[in-house]
């Protein structure tokens, strides 16, 4: 019974990995870039909620989850058209990687400026600990919650992107940048759009991780570092990839941390160096 | 009345000079053949007019506005449409949702998803299909029909017969002339000369970037050709 409670946790934690990646997997996805900073604008939602919070403690967490995704929305936006745009002009695949990296390094050592170096938390009261019994294994709401989220947030990605007409042009902007042109699509405000979604959606795991263990300005590398092994370990370029690679590290950090308390991440790295090798293309092989 | 007018077109692939003091009208209407050998310039020079590529000097005039440092976003917004070399479908979206990205522009005019699919019935029935199961020439048909639902004054076609079996051309041209005849102006590159100015009215041809030839299509010397196509 333990392990399987063990296992419907890892499963819980595994929906946020999931989310952790999602945002990551999006930009690849569309603009084949790989965004070094998306953990810095986890963290840094997460000190906008802690500062909201600070300033008025009576609103509704969901206010201030609405805040800062909204805040989050358009950092992203500006953060595509201002910077990354930019460096997706050279003809070097490696520009937008390096400067995002960068920006990723002013980001964590302005935070650090700003908030120090201290553990943080985002204490949302009661919900924090509320816990309900089914089939007498003990689950948080909070992770059920957080799980119910990454599910629902990738059906609406993925009604957006097949269902809609904006979802259409993204699709084709993917495609063929310099052809959408010919239809009076502009690709850096659709990238624009779409890095603002990112960035958002990578917001709201930031704060669900912010709820759940304290931070500090540099938790954003550990939080990339997961994006990025989910991401590779769903498969790139394969839609629920980023779910499915996050519902397995999240099975296997719990199994691994009641079989050896002190592993740690020890056991998703090592999952996601095994996989690397046996099976780079990843879980959910993509179409082409 | 002309409808396209290009003057001293200089057209670059970085310092490397493709098209060389270029001059070339369209009349309203008008149905242009435009030949060349293998590295012409043909695609060089369609892709400078509808502003994929930035790096020309020269005038543009098209529906009497000067649009020769526009974006290629505002140049399809005014009417100048390609179906580029290589058909470029969207590989991820299905032959429909290929078609809806001409709506995207919202001119309005004749051609309508249905009229599309009047003009080519076999789109209607495989609209649910990916451009990678088409064959080549189905693939041409939803690259045609995906720049006609932009509604273009003028239509540039960049090479659309290369690869494909002889009868799918038959029937791609004979789509032409009903093209033609909503008074869309057309452009068609082609190597395949005899093919090209049979369509056209008149005819240009290319040789290494400059233009060695303009005459009307009926017209064509056979000699006077051949030293504008490969050269004296
Ligand atoms: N992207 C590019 N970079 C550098 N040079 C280029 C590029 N594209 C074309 N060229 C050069 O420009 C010249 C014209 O090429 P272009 O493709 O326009 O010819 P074309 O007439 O369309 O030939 P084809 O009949 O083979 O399609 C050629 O010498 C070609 O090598
Ligand atoms: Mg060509």
């Amino acid at each position: 019974m333990a392990w399987i409670e063990t296992v419907v946790n890892g499963l819980l934690l595994g929906g946020l990995y999931g989310l952790i990646g999602i945002g990551l997997a999006l930009v690849f996805g569309v603009m084949r870039v790989v965004d070094g900073a998306q953990g810095e604008f986890m963290v840094m939602a997460a000190f906008f909620a802690v500062i909201v919070l600070a300033a008025a403690p009576d609103l509704h967490p969901l206010i201030i989850f609405g805040l800062a995704i909204l805040f989050s929305f358009c950092v992203g936006y500006v953060y595509q058209s201002w910077i990354v745009n930019r460096s997706m002009q050279s003809s070097d695949p490696l520009a937008p990687l390096l400067l995002t990296f960068g920006v990723s390094i002013i980001l964590r050592s302005v935070m650090v400026e700003v908030f120090g170096a201290d553990l943080r938390g985002l204490q949302l009261g009661s919900l924090s600990r509320a816990s309900i019994a089914i089939f007498n294994i003990n689950i948080g709401v909070m992770p059920l919650l957080t799980l119910a989220t990454s599910i629902a947030l990738f059906l609406l990605l993925q009604w957006m992107l097949k269902r809609t007409s904006f979802g259409r042009i993204i699709r084709a902007t993917a495609d063929r940048r310099d052809i959408v042109r010919l239809f009076g699509v502009k690709p850096d405000r659709v990238y624009a759009c779409v890095m603002a979604m990112s960035v958002a959606l990578s917001a709201i795991a930031g704060l669900f991780l912010a709820a759940r263990a304290s931070f500090t300005p540099f938790s954003g590398v550990e939080r990339l570092l997961i994006a990025f092994e989910v991401v590779v370990l769903g498969g790139i370029g394969s839609f629920w990839g980023p779910l499915i690679g996050g519902l397995a590290l999240g099975v296997t950090q719990l199994v691994g941390l009641k079989w050896d308390p002190n592993a740690g991440l020890l056991y998703c790295h090592l999952l996601f160096f095994i996989m690397i090798l046996i099976r780079p293309s990843g879980l959910v092989a993509s179409r082409s | 009345m002309t409808l396209l007018e290009v003057s001293g077109l200089n057209v670059f692939h970085g310092d490397l000079q493709a098209i060389f003091d270029l001059d070339l009208r369209v009349g309203e209407g008008e149905v242009v053949a435009l030949v060349g050998a293998n590295g012409a310039g043909k695609t060089t020079m369609m892709r400078a007019l509808v502003g994929l590529i930035a790096s020309k000097q020269g005038r543009i005039r098209f529906d009497g506005a000067e649009i020769s440092a526009a974006s290629a976003e505002d140049i399809a917004r005014a009417g100048l449409c390609m179906v580029p070399e290589g058909r470029m479908l969207f590989d991820s979206l299905t032959v429909l949702e290929n078609l809806m990205m001409g709506q995207v522009l919202r001119r309005r005019g004749y051609w309508t998803l249905e009229r599309v699919f009047e003009l080519f019935p076999i789109l209607a029935e495989r609209r649910s299909a990916m451009p990678r199961h088409l064959s080549g020439g189905q693939q041409q048909m939803v690259a045609i029909g995906r720049a006609l639902i932009c509604n273009p004054r003028l239509l540039l076609c960049d090479e659309i017969s290369l690869g494909l079996a002889p009868l799918m051309v038959e029937q791609i041209y004979a789509a032409f002339a009903q093209i033609g005849k909503q008074g869309t102006a057309l452009v068609l590159v082609e190597q395949d000369v005899k093919r090209a100015s049979a369509a056209a009215d008149r005819l240009y041809c290319l040789l290494k970037g400059r233009i060695s030839l303009e005459t009307a299509a009926g017209a064509v010397r056979v000699e006077d050709l051949t030293r504008a196509y490969f050269g004296a």
